[in-house]
């Protein structure tokens, strides 16, 4: 049965078994310089990819970082934040405040009016006096009982 | 697999003589990939262009060659397989509605200039193109080159018995095409 399936007669009876097709002239003959040169040509090409795909991931990593530094720098120059240039235009600029001793008007908001003026009061009386660790002391010790100064350690 | 194959194959996989040992990889199986492909895709361009992508598989590859198989089975079924692929590629970038690779098929066939069949060749050929991929690969195998099922199960990884039937029913349907072409 076996030997039967292999050495198969002509299933289709009268028809030719030949393949009716044929190639151009010299074609098998010429194949193997025309591949070569097609080998050769992909690896030049490719020797050119290698180097871009090495490059590729460190050109990606400097592009995101010049686009993240880009979103975050123009519109911080461009477009300051609205209370910053509410402030600029009326107080008195960073550099004024400090020379001047005033204090900044963005600590005033952390502290209800009263702990203002005391906190204000004290730094007056600091100023006042030069400080030294001696007269540091004589104020903790004139202003604190030993209680607070132990607690506050 | 015989001295000269474990030769070659050494050869190939030898940087210094890879060159010299793939050409004679390329004069030796040349002619009888060709027809196989030829067979699959009909038309001689796409043939060519297969061709030698199945060899530059092969060049670029061949040191990952396990020798599981015999060259010649290795061959035949990276030429299958870059067939089928070629098939594939057609008709997924095809801008017509070209639903059937068999469509395609009968275009390029009657659009080859490197058919010199008569009449009733050219039938059988367009009955050819109107089977399924793989009936199609096992009539051609086993119809016009005569090869044995166990050297086609070894390409197509298909046990015997499937190829078999796959035969079977690739002659039933070509029969069935040609009376109903002879009744018109």
């Amino acid at each position: 049965m076996k030997e039967q399936d292999e050495n198969i007669e002509n299933p289709l009876g009268k028809l030719n078994k030949e393949h009716p097709f044929y190639v151009p002239e010299n074609y098998f003959e010429t194949f193997a310089d025309r591949l070569k040169s097609r080998i050769e040509d992909e690896e030049k090409s490719g020797r050119k990819k290698t180097l871009y795909f090495y490059l590729k991931p460190a050109l990606s990593i400097a592009a995101s970082i010049a686009l993240i530094v880009l979103l975050i720098n123009v519109p911080l120059t461009k477009f300051p934040p609205s209370n910053q240039g509410y402030l600029s235009q009326n107080q008195p600029s960073k550099d004024s405040v400090d020379s001047d001793g005033v204090i900044p008007v963005e600590l005033i908001t952390y502290f209800t009016e009263g702990q203002f003026l005391s906190a204000v009061s004290e730094m007056n009386e600091l100023d006042k006096r030069k400080l030294s660790p001696d007269s540091l002391g004589d104020y903790i010790a004139a202003n604190y009982n030993d209680y607070e100064i132990i607690a506050n350690n | 697999m015989d001295l000269n194959e474990k030769e070659l194959i050494a050869n190939l996989k030898s940087s210094g003589k890879k060159e010299g040992a793939f050409q004679v990889l390329v004069k030796t199986y040349q002619e009888r990939l060709y027809w196989h492909i030829r067979k699959i895709v009909m038309n001689h361009d796409d043939t060519d262009d297969i061709l030698q992508n199945v060899y530059i598989k092969v060049w670029k590859n061949v040191e990952g060659f396990r020798e599981d198989s015999t060259l010649f089975t290795w061959l035949f079924r990276i030429a299958t397989n870059e067939s089928l692929s070629f098939l594939q590629k057609q008709r997924r970038h095809s801008v017509f509605s070209m639903n059937e690779i068999s469509e395609y098929l009968a275009d390029s066939l009657e659009s080859d200039v490197y058919f010199d069949g008569d009449e009733i060749q050219k039938k059988l050929q367009l009955a050819i193109t109107k089977l399924p991929e793989k009936q199609r690969i096992v009539f051609n195998m086993k119809y016009f080159d005569e090869m044995k099922y166990e050297q086609m199960s070894q390409i197509l990884q298909t046990s015997v018995g499937a190829l078999k039937a796959s035969f079977h029913f690739a002659v039933k349907k070509i029969e069935e095409f040609l009376e109903e072409d002879h009744k018109k």
